[in-house]
């Protein structure tokens, strides 16, 4: 049963970048690809040769490896309503942040490996913002620690108690955090625009533009996974436990498709940040999250 | 019959003057090994059988035998130190392989001398209890790391930053024996660690405790008293300045957890205290490692973020252990001191490494190096494990200790205490902060030194290293990698430790299932790995690979070293966020003129320094120095006028006796 | 739920920490006032008509609606800056007000009293300690009202903080307090606007009689 959490996270990874794509477009007043036109893109990519820098080293080729492999042990960790994820013990929560923190570390290194001014820009900007997120993902699962008595993903998840409107606002915010986390993770708007071509603004992008072939579509893989990371985790949010199996199943995937088409409307209504302004607008995250340990805070008194 | 081996090995020292100077190293290492293996065998056997080892090492000291005692605290850190003192010893012979000519027979013998007896006073810094032999092994141990520290005392600056350490050393010596003495004199109780015990039972334990703080904080490099580290760490020979942030740095630690042995009273201040101090330390140790240039120096501000680390995982149990959570006192412990070991064993490699950069290259500068990894393979490599290691990241050790931490932090937020929920989200802010500035300055380290294109010459002459070189390295890897997918040992290891602290353990110790589950994360996460290489390999074996320069947007044809990122410029960003007081980046540039039409050929410079070593350091020396210079009209130089200061002396002492005063 | 509401308004005080255009600073006086309304209603035990006019009619009414708009309409008609500039980067006024939301929430926690309802207390704390942050750090009058309005706000919340009923007499204070700075600032704004182009306070500063 575990296993049909990973599952259906892995059929929501390969739709979830095409729906973000078809309802940007819709916005904008075109057609739009396919659903399944990023995988057939991966796919492509997966046959076709490498090309490789002369000024790049093995450190180059093991990166996208070893991100697209942290990105999907994390996944692995994601429980599913009543159900663990496969892998699950006491603050699991710290080796799923630090694992992804070891993918992030590959792909700046191998970003710098091609010893190119622009890979260096993506790579710097990356680890900076990579560094202001961490501290909002431990507090708000500090939050729910403090008020669930547990400190698995699993046990977190199940404990929650809807039983008043404070609980609602920390859901609430919980979901919200998670889902800028996301974006910032991804490096979407309003941290990264992935549609821009300006190599001086961008951050992920630059970072991978040397790479091609499998290692590309590796990458491209990874990225679909991360948002169905972060939609598992928010449809953990929402889901209450008591309901029956189908009720889950039906309403996790109706939680990424939202998840996926929430994200495509952000990204056409509105401008990416000045650059400038990105670490402020990540500390502003981070003041939301320590706003909810303050709200747990004041639930768990009350209980006293 | 140990102790007899023992003390023959202490003696037979002196034989590394009469041995020639390319085999002073094999003897020395033989020594170290006799030492380590004696040491090593009473330390394990504490340690699986939780007894305490005693034995009397000289009949007759100053009046009472003179005891060695070695319990699981003492062991543990004796097993540490073995190591990475074995490890340095291996990798000095290949280090100093080139100086042999330049060096004489007299600087080598001493150098070695000095070595072996490090490695034998911090065994007995570990072993002894009484207060007088311990401060002189104390002295002992900083005397000879001073000697090993100006090899290179050629150089003024060698020098400089030498004196500077012993002088600083000895300051925390006079801290340490002000204890000593204190409790001695308030209680009359025997003048050694035992007689704190009853000081601590009657009086209140925060002062004394702060003396000592200081004077082992001094040591450990603690802010603020860490400035003697960025100094000396650059001027000592790479395999002294991996023994040196490995282990002698420790030996501050290891005080601080002795004289915490016998506090019962005052534990949640104590424990407050130490936890703000590690909490500023790792957090500013970090952030002046992100704005360095010297490789040296970077690592070992990188050294002091790691002791905050170690002090926050002591500081977290010992509130544990004052608000009765026995959950957040033993993971608390149990992570800081592991932390003791795994910081030996990454910085100790990162050491060597950089020391084999400094040897092919002959230089230290960042913005010199570059692309390293083609001309050193295996130096790279092991740097990289290294650096993964001190981020904390899966599947390596320093995960294991940090993991501890925050499994304690995480735990200890199911009691409704309002304080310590506080406490806790302060300590897990802080503790990410350290993590991901830690990631960002390792990335910074290894892609600028060993990534992309040569920015210079330097790199360009530059051959891996072999044999004797690559072998500590490889000694300390296996470690952290055995460390990191099986940690249920070590941590079981390191649980006797903390049983001196913590009462009842048991339970905790038993409910390692998680360990377990953390191996086998690593391991699939490994093994995916390891699949999807083959996977590629498979897949590249019918596709066309091709080999070109890296995109440069139609810039190819200018040299590619110009227009990669250099050491400032990826530091920027995080630069400008860093508060002003804490990082002040003075530039230096000429700024164009209104009528030069033609601008001529500029430079520009960058340069941080460390604010609290300027504020609390320089700043009030210079004052000293100037009301100083005022006395110097005094000085003339005339030998006349001494004696003529001496006569009046004489006639000064006579009036005053004459009138009664004296 | 009426905690709710509180952190909805510390939210806001965030949310003012970060942006720096001045249209948002009056755009969060109107959410504010929509808040207190929510808050005053949920708290007050016994509601009368008379005392439930007069909250409507300070809160939603003024606070929520005439004051902002009153504020818009100054604002553009004299073309004033549409980024308000700070002394200090948004980075470290978004620190500085987490700092105060969570001294308000511990001092309200220190202090133990009977009359003293706690949730309210630490938003007044955190609102005025926003407010006469933002005096200090902003250079342009304009913004400086603002600031005075938020500990406005502020006090509002204290009243309910310490009684039970509604005071008639605090929140008449309180009104007169929003209606005499609105007014001065008006009357500065247009009259003094025709002569200066600035409203920087350091400017202003040097003027003389």
């Amino acid at each position: 049963m575990n296993v049909l959490g990973f599952v259906l996270a892995i059929i929501s990874s390969l739709l979830i970048p095409g729906i973000i794509t078809i309802t940007k477009a819709k916005m904008s007043g075109k057609k739009g690809p396919g659903v399944f036109q990023p995988l057939f893109d991966i796919a492509r990519l997966i046959r076709k040769g490498n090309v490789y820098s002369t000024t790049t080293s093995v450190i180059f080729q093991i990166g996208p490896i070893i991100y697209f492999a942290s990105v999907v042990v994390a996944l692995l960790f994601v429980p599913f309503g009543q159900y663990k994820g496969l892998l699950s013990f006491d603050a699991d929560f710290v080796f799923f942040a630090y694992l992804l923190g070891i993918g992030k570390f590959m792909m700046i290194i191998s970003a710098m490996d091609t010893g190119s001014g622009f890979e260096g820009m993506g790579a710097n900007r990356e680890a900076l913002y990579s560094m202001l997120v961490e501290p909002i993902f431990f507090i708000l699962m500090g939050s729910l620690a403090l008020l669930t008595h547990y400190s698995s993903f699993y046990d977190l998840f199940v404990h929650i108690h809807y039983d008043s409107y404070l609980t609602y606002l920390i859901a609430a915010l919980g979901v919200y955090l998670l889902l800028q986390i996301a974006m910032v993770e991804n490096s979407r708007l309003p941290i990264d625009d992935p549609k821009t071509h300006l190599e001086l603004t961008m951050i992920h992008e630059v970072m991978v533009l040397d790479n091609s072939g499998f290692d590309m579509g590796l990458i491209n893989l990874a990225t679909g996974l991360k948002f169905a990371l972060y939609g598992g985790l928010i449809a953990n949010f929402i889901f209450p436990v008591e309901w029956s199996l189908y009720a889950q199943i039906v309403v996790f995937i109706m939680v990424n498709l939202l998840f996926a088409v929430a994200v495509g409307l952000m990204e056409s209504f509105r401008a990416r940040n000045k650059l400038a302004k990105n670490p402020k607008w990540i500390l502003m995250l981070s003041s939301i999250s320590l706003i909810v340990f303050l709200c747990v805070i004041e639930i768990t008194q009350k209980l006293l | 019959m140990y102790l007899i081996i023992f003390q023959i090995l202490l003696a037979f020292t002196i034989c590394v003057f009469f041995v020639s100077k390319r085999h002073m190293s094999n003897l020395v290492l033989l020594i170290q090994l006799g030492l380590a293996g004696i040491t090593g065998y009473w330390s394990i056997d504490v340690l699986t059988h939780g007894t305490v080892f005693e034995r009397e090492l000289l009949i007759n000291f100053w009046g009472s035998p003179l005891e060695i005692k070695v319990d699981s605290l003492s062991a543990f850190f004796i097993l540490v130190l073995n190591f990475t003192l074995l490890t340095g010893s291996i990798y000095s012979k290949g280090y100093l392989k080139p100086y042999i000519n330049e060096k004489n027979h007299a600087e080598f013998g001493l150098h070695y001398f000095s070595l072996a007896w490090l490695h034998i006073s911090m065994l007995l810094v570990c072993m002894l209890r009484d207060g007088l032999a311990f401060l002189v092994v104390w002295e002992m141990m900083s005397v000879f790391s001073f000697l090993l520290v100006i090899f290179e005392s050629e150089k003024k600056e060698t020098v400089k930053a030498g004196i500077n350490f012993l002088l600083q050393m000895h300051i925390g010596f006079v801290f340490i024996m002000a204890g000593f003495i204190f409790a001695f004199l308030q209680t009359g109780a025997a003048f050694s660690f035992d007689g704190l015990s009853v000081y601590f039972e009657e009086h209140p334990s925060l002062p004394l405790f702060l003396l000592f703080f200081v004077g082992f904080g001094i040591k450990a490099g603690f802010i603020p008293f860490h400035t003697w580290l960025p100094h000396a760490h650059p001027a000592a020979p790479s395999h002294i300045s991996g023994i040196m942030s490995g282990v002698i740095i420790k030996m501050g630690i290891y005080g601080i957890l002795r004289v915490l042995t016998y506090i019962h009273t005052d534990l949640l201040d104590i424990g407050i205290f130490i936890l703000v101090v590690s909490v500023v330390t790792g957090l500013l140790g970090v952030m002046y490692a992100i704005v360095q240039h010297d490789l040296k120096k970077l690592l070992a501000y990188s050294s002091i973020e790691n002791i905050g680390i170690i002090g926050i995982g002591i500081g977290i149990g010992l509130i544990g252990v004052a608000k009765d959570l026995p959950i957040l006192a033993v993971l608390g412990f149990a992570g800081g001191i592991l932390h003791v070991l795994n910081h030996s064993l990454f910085k100790s490699l990162l050491f060597y490494s950089a020391g084999s950069v400094y040897m092919r290259t002959h230089t230290r500068h960042l913005e010199h190096l570059g692309g390293l990894i083609k001309k050193m393979p295996k130096t790279a490599f092991l740097f990289l494990l290294g650096a993964l290691a001190i981020c904390g990241l899966p599947p390596f050790n320093g995960f294991i200790s940090e993991f501890l931490i925050y499994s304690g932090l995480f735990k200890g937020l199911q009691t409704p205490s309002l304080q310590t929920n506080f406490i806790i989200l302060g300590t897990a802010i802080g503790l990410t902060l350290i993590g991901g500035l830690a990631l960002f300055c390792f990335t910074r380290v290894f892609s600028i030194v060993f990534l992309g294109t040569p920015r210079s010459e330097a790199p360009e002459k530059a051959k891996d290293d072999d044999g004797s070189m690559i072998l500590p390295k490889i000694l300390a890897g296996i470690m952290i990698v055995a460390i990191g997918i099986y940690p249920v040992f070590f941590v079981k290891m390191v649980g006797n430790v903390v049983g001196l602290y913590v009462r009842d353990i048991s339970l905790i110790m038993q409910d390692t299932s998680y360990m377990s589950k953390i191996s086998c994360s690593s391991l699939v996460f490994i093994l995916l790995i390891a699949i999807l290489w083959l996977i590629r390999r498979a897949q590249q074996k019918r596709v066309r690979i091709e080999h070109g320069p890296t995109w440069g947007c139609a810039y190819s044809g200018a040299n590619p070293a110009v227009h990669q990122y250099t050491a400032t410029s990826f530091a920027n960003n995080y630069r400008e966020l860093a508060p002003p007081f804490i990082i002040r980046a003075n530039k230096h540039f000429e700024s164009l003129k209104e009528e030069e039409i033609f601008p001529r050929p500029r430079s520009f410079k960058t340069k941080t320094g460390d604010m609290i070593e300027e504020n609390m350091v320089e700043k009030p020396i210079r004052k000293i120095i100037k009301w100083m210079e005022k006395a110097a009209i005094f000085q003339t130089g005339n030998l006349q006028h001494y004696i003529m200061y001496a006569f009046m002396f004489m006639g000064l002492i006579f009036w005053l006796t004459i009138f009664n005063i004296i | 739920m009426a905690f709710t509401l509180i952190i909805l308004l510390e939210l806001t005080l965030l949310y003012l920490a970060f942006t720096e255009r001045v249209k948002r600073f009056i755009f969060i006086l109107m959410v504010q006032g929509l808040l207190l309304f929510g808050i005053a209603y949920l708290h007050l035990k016994q509601v009368n008509t008379l005392e439930f006019t007069f909250i409507v009619t300070e809160t939603i009414l003024i606070k929520g609606l005439l004051v902002p708009i009153f504020l818009n309409r100054l604002r553009k008609k004299n073309n004033l800056e549409r980024l308000a500039h700070s002394k200090l980067p948004s980075f470290v006024s978004i620190l500085a007000i987490s700092a105060a939301i969570a001294f308000g929430f511990l001092l309200s926690e220190k202090i133990h009293d009977n009359d003293l309802q706690s949730k309210f207390f630490s938003a007044s704390i955190a609102a005025i300690i926003t407010g006469i942050y933002f005096v200090i750090i902003h250079r342009n009058i304009f913004t400086h009202v603002i600031g005075y309005l938020i500990i406005q706000n502020g006090v509002f919340l204290l009243s309910l903080a310490v009684g039970n009923e509604f005071p008639l007499i605090v929140n008449t204070a309180i009104l007169l307090d929003i209606f005499v700075g609105v007014l001065v600032l008006g009357i500065f704004v247009n009259r003094v606007g025709e002569r200066f182009e600035e409203m920087h306070i350091d400017e202003l500063a040097q003027l003389k009689d």
